[in-house]
């Protein structure tokens, strides 16, 4: 009975780790990352990356993650990135956050109802580390897209920002997320 | 005093136009050890239950019974609880809670006693009866005779007046029923208390009771102190089938009409024969056993046990039953005698040796070839042969599936019937019908499958003795027929009856199969009453028949002589 | 062995109860480590030797699998060592992992001791003070139950010898164990009325009826449970302060020892070393005893 559960478990394990694929990397392998260099007729696009939120609610903060606020609340200043072709939201994302060293964590598209990637964490700042309405949004040219980071395509020269919210985005200013909560009520 | 008066009770079940148990008339003084005897449906049951007021069935009743001078409708309900106590038939069905301590507690707590009394009585109760080394153990632990010493002790803790007991030791081994009983004789002797057990295996309790009460259709037929109504049977009907119940020194006596004192025991019983009659030197040898051919069943150097580390039930065991024949295995409690029928039986699986069934080894019968037409076996308790609401419907569905087309199937079930006397019972619910009538259905039952072996485990558990002889008769007859019959038991009176060959188990192996006049005539102690009484002047009476012979002849001889 | 299980139902289940919900809830490596060997030692002295060497084949395994697990899963954490998959696997996440290991293993030690402890009498006196008439009812079904399997039993071994269970396909099992569980009810029904006899012969019915148990309140017991009060009201204090906060992610932190924790520590550590202690103390006694003798 019990050598079946050790067995069950090992199977399970075992499954999981096929499932998820076996691509194994180095650290400096990972952060080896080709950054297309801005010639005049390539298509760029702006990403920043902030949290100046939290600033305001440092109470609501997890205490060991005081250190991974930057105070200016600023993570990743507005920089500018060659657009690929298709590149969505998310592959810029990516390329920035791997080209910095800035620590990122999402969960693939497989793995949730949303079918698109999930942002769960960046530069160890997670979702509800702030209070339990906070996690990471993301802005385009000022407006909140209603979906996920990979199905955004991105056109030349518009500008991405993600946004740690503290308060499910009211305190940044999305506001469909407001409409939202009230059709659902 | 007197604590117990019944006068004119009448009693009749709805629906039915006999009554139960009519015009009784009894008083039980304090401290009286009563026992109330009579063929299975006689009536004692009724009565016993009626005597106790929350058990009384529905009916229509006339009468009164009064207890200590008081009516029996006016005693407060507490006092009828704690005072009256009653002991059922079977000893697991009456156990309420999981662990023996709340089991003796049981009833106190429904009187609303205090934790320290409670502690108290129970303490006592439980040093008393001896069961302190089962006090914490689970009720589901105990062996049969445990269960029925604690059910006896649990209604003990309440301190009754009258202790009323309905066949309490019938589903118990002989040597667990002659403990209960002893256990009473001590509770009546020491404490007083008045008992009324009603009983069919009376060889114990008979000598004891300070009355005896026989019973009839529902009425008393005679009521006195048991010598007397030792002496009177007699006068009232030889033939009557309570007769068969009785102790052997009793129905020696009966049958042989001698002047004297009735004996009771076995001892009385002795000094009662040597009295009238003195040892011939010259003895018949008992004749020499002749048997069929044909070995039936044979066991060879089987080993067994039920788990890799428990120890071995049968070690080594060997057997050899002739075709035709009774062979009777007689052991005592847990010895593995059922063990050992179901290993032959193929339920259970020798992990060494040999059994040969008709030739054949029994790992060789594929599927249930071995149960078709060759085999069956009745279990100790034939309650669970039974899964149907009828018996009709059980026979029916054990032709069933032996794929007998049904246009055939009610010819045979009242071919069975017939043969075996049941036929006013098929459409009776098994559970209703007595031990007697039970087992008759059951082995109709099994009788289905048209075996030529026939294993019995302890087939005379339960019966009164008119149903034991009943089944006598049967087992001769299947014998008749050309059927082996092998059966456990622990009856050495039926074994000496009936059995053509009787075996001893003993740690795991059989001993001495032998024909039953030399089997018990070698026991000094596991032998029947009657040799008991008898082996001094005749060394090869077994049963209580061969006596009687035996006397009768030896006064013929005397009187030619004379 | 079984000195702690003489103690009164009430502080074993305070007790139990106090040692799994601080172990489950508290995330700090020490009070997790506390627990896991308290529940280790406890657990070795209730059980065989074999049984022991049996259960590590089990538990070791079951460790390190659950260990493993949390890496694959979570990412967080400042020192990646690879990555895989493009998500790192970090040195925090493998800590986290073995910790969580300490946890799940810590807490199935306590609920094997915990079964072997708190039998079904002692559960059934525990609420049966709360609620007498649904303790009757528990204690009825305890005593029914293997008195219906064994009828069963007996009864499909009756029905075997009969050929019932006649080919050995599937179905015919089946419908075979049917047409004896059918039996079985009544038989259930009429096994019952006799029950029911017997209780009504008893005086069940009458009104006041109490409750008896075999347990009593000993002073030793007041004096084991007010001590396991003052080591939890300790441990408690610490958890709430915040004092034995502990982080795994995304940086470990480091274990702060002001005295003040270390108080809470040791209370912990007595408090889950206190069964196992209580063994070894009886064990010492009677060993000594003997000696003398």
């Amino acid at each position: 009975m019990k050598k079946d559960l050790l067995a069950i478990l090992g199977i399970i394990l075992i499954i999981a780790v096929i499932l998820n694929g076996t691509e194994i990397q180095s650290v400096d392998e990972y952060y080896l990352t080709h950054i297309d260099d801005i010639t005049p007729e390539s298509k760029t696009v702006f990403i920043t990356i902030r949290c100046d939120t939290i600033l305001n609610n440092l109470g609501d903060l997890d205490s060991n993650l005081l250190e991974f606020v930057p105070l200016d609340g600023v993570i990743l200043p507005k920089t500018e990135y060659v657009l690929r072709n298709g590149d969505t939201v998310f592959d810029i994302l990516d390329r920035a956050v791997r080209y910095n060293k800035i620590q990122m964590e999402y969960q693939g598209a497989k793995q949730n109802s949303f079918g698109s990637v999930y942002i769960q964490g960046i530069n160890f700042l997670y979702e509800f580390s702030c209070g339990p309405l906070s996690g990471w949004m993301y802005r385009v040219d000022g407006e909140f897209p209603n979906y996920g980071c990979s199905k955004y395509e991105l056109k030349d020269g518009q500008n991405i920002e993600w946004i740690y919210t503290c308060d499910l985005g009211q305190d940044v200013g999305a506001e469909w997320m407001n409409n939202m909560g009230g059709e659902e009520k | 005093m007197e604590i117990l008066h019944i006068e004119n009770l009448t009693f009749t079940y709805p629906k039915t136009k006999k009554p139960a148990v009519e015009n009784i008339d009894l008083k039980i003084n304090s401290g009286e050890f009563t026992v109330i005897c009579g063929q299975s449906g006689c009536g004692k049951t009724t009565l016993l239950k009626l005597l106790k007021k929350e058990l009384a069935p529905s009916g229509e009743k006339s009468g009164k019974i009064f207890y200590g001078g008081v009516l029996q409708e006016e005693i407060p309900d507490k006092t009828s609880a704690s005072e009256i106590g009653y002991v059922l038939q079977n000893p697991d069905s009456q156990i309420v809670t999981d662990k023996v301590w709340h089991e003796l507690a049981f009833g106190l707590e429904n009187l609303g006693m205090p934790t320290e009394v409670i502690r108290r009585r129970v303490g006592e109760m439980a040093s008393y009866f001896g069961i302190q080394d089962m006090f914490r153990k689970k009720t589901d632990e105990l062996s049969g005779g445990q269960k029925q010493l604690l059910n006896l002790a649990s209604v003990m803790v309440m301190q009754p007046k009258i202790l009323i007991l309905d066949e309490p030791t019938s589903r118990l081994d002989p040597i667990a029923a002659a403990d209960f009983i002893s256990t009473l004789q001590k509770l009546n002797r020491e404490l007083g208390l008045t008992v009324i057990i009603a009983e069919h295996r009376l060889e114990e309790v008979f000598p004891i009771a300070d009355k005896a009460v026989v019973m009839d259709g529902g009425r008393i037929i005679a009521d006195g102190a048991p010598r007397e109504i030792g002496g009177k049977l007699s006068e009232i009907n030889k033939e009557h089938p309570m007769f068969f119940g009785l102790p052997s020194a009793v129905r020696i006596y009966n049958a042989l009409g001698i002047e004297d004192n009735c004996p009771l025991t076995v001892r009385e019983g002795r000094d009662f024969l040597e009295k009238h009659f003195s040892p011939e030197a010259e003895t018949e040898m008992p004749t020499e056993y002749v048997h069929s051919e044909t070995v039936a069943v044979e066991m060879k150097n089987i080993w067994f046990r039920y788990e890799k580390d428990l120890p071995d039930i049968l070690r080594g065991t060997s057997l050899k039953v002739y075709g035709g024949e009774i062979y009777c295995i007689l052991g005592g409690n847990g010895a593995g005698k059922t063990t050992a029928l179901n290993v032959i039986s193929g339920l259970d699986k020798a992990y060494r040796g040999k059994i040969i069934i008709n030739g054949k080894q029994i790992k060789d019968y594929k599927g249930n070839s071995l149960y078709r037409k060759l085999l069956a076996l009745l279990p100790q308790e034939p309650q669970t042969v039974f899964i149907k609401d009828s018996v009709r419907e059980d026979l029916s569905d054990m032709l069933e599936i032996l794929e007998i087309p049904k246009a055939e199937r009610e010819k045979k079930i009242a071919e069975i019937s017939q043969k075996l006397g049941i036929t006013e019972l098929l459409d009776k619910h098994p559970y209703d019908l007595s031990g007697g009538e039970q087992q008759k259905c059951a082995i109709a039952k099994i009788l289905m499958s048209e075996p030529k072996i026939l294993l019995l485990d302890e087939p005379t558990k339960g019966l009164d003795a008119f149903s034991k002889l009943n089944l006598k008769t049967l087992l001769c007859g299947l014998k008749q027929e050309g059927l082996t019959i092998i059966m456990v038991t622990h009856d050495v009176e039926f074994a000496g009856e009936t059995a053509d060959r009787c075996a001893l188990f003993f740690d795991g192996e059989i001993l001495s199969a032998d024909i039953p006049e030399r089997f018990f005539s070698e026991n000094n102690f596991y032998t029947t009453a009657s040799n008991r009484m008898a082996r001094g002047l005749w060394k090869y009476a077994v049963t209580c028949g061969q006596v009687v012979e035996k006397c009768k002849k030896s006064k013929e001889s005397k009187g030619e002589a004379r | 062995m079984k000195a702690f299980s003489d103690y009164h139902p009430l502080v074993l289940l305070v007790y139990f109860l106090s040692i799994l919900i601080v172990a489950m809830f508290v995330n700090n490596p020490v009070i997790g480590i506390f627990a896991l060997i308290g529940g280790i030692l406890f657990c070795a002295m209730l059980s065989k030797r074999s049984e022991t060497a049996g259960n590590l084949g089990f538990y070791i395994p079951l460790f390190f699998m659950v260990a493993i697990t949390n890496p694959l899963f979570s990412h967080n954490g400042v020192t990646p060592l690879f990555f895989l998959n493009g998500n790192p696997v970090t040195a925090e996440a493998f800590a986290y992992g073995i910790a969580i290991a300490v946890t799940v293993t810590g807490v199935m030690m306590w609920c094997k001791c915990y079964s072997a402890v708190m039998t079904s009498d002692k559960f059934l006196y525990l609420f049966g003070k709360a609620i007498p008439k649904l303790s009757l009812v528990l204690s009825m079904a305890l005593r029914f139950i293997p008195m219906f399997k064994r009828q069963m039993h007996k009864v499909s071994r009756a029905q075997k010898s009969m050929g019932l269970y006649s080919s050995k396909s599937f179905i015919d099992k089946i419908k075979s164990t049917m047409r004896v569980f059918m039996a079985m009810l009544s038989w259930s029904l009429e096994n019952s009325i006799e029950t029911s006899a017997s209780m009504k012969a008893r005086g069940y019915g009458l009104k006041g009826r109490t409750n008896f148990s075999l347990f009593r309140f000993y002073p030793r017991d007041g004096i084991l449970l007010s001590v396991c009060a003052v080591l939890l009201g300790v441990t408690v204090a610490g958890i709430i302060t915040g004092d034995t906060a502990f982080y795994y992610y995304p940086r470990i932190s480091e274990l702060t020892l002001t005295p003040f924790s270390v108080t809470v520590y040791t209370a912990f550590g007595i408090l889950s070393f206190l069964p196992f202690m209580i063994e070894v103390k009886e064990a010492l006694k009677w060993k000594y005893c003997i000696s003398k003798i």
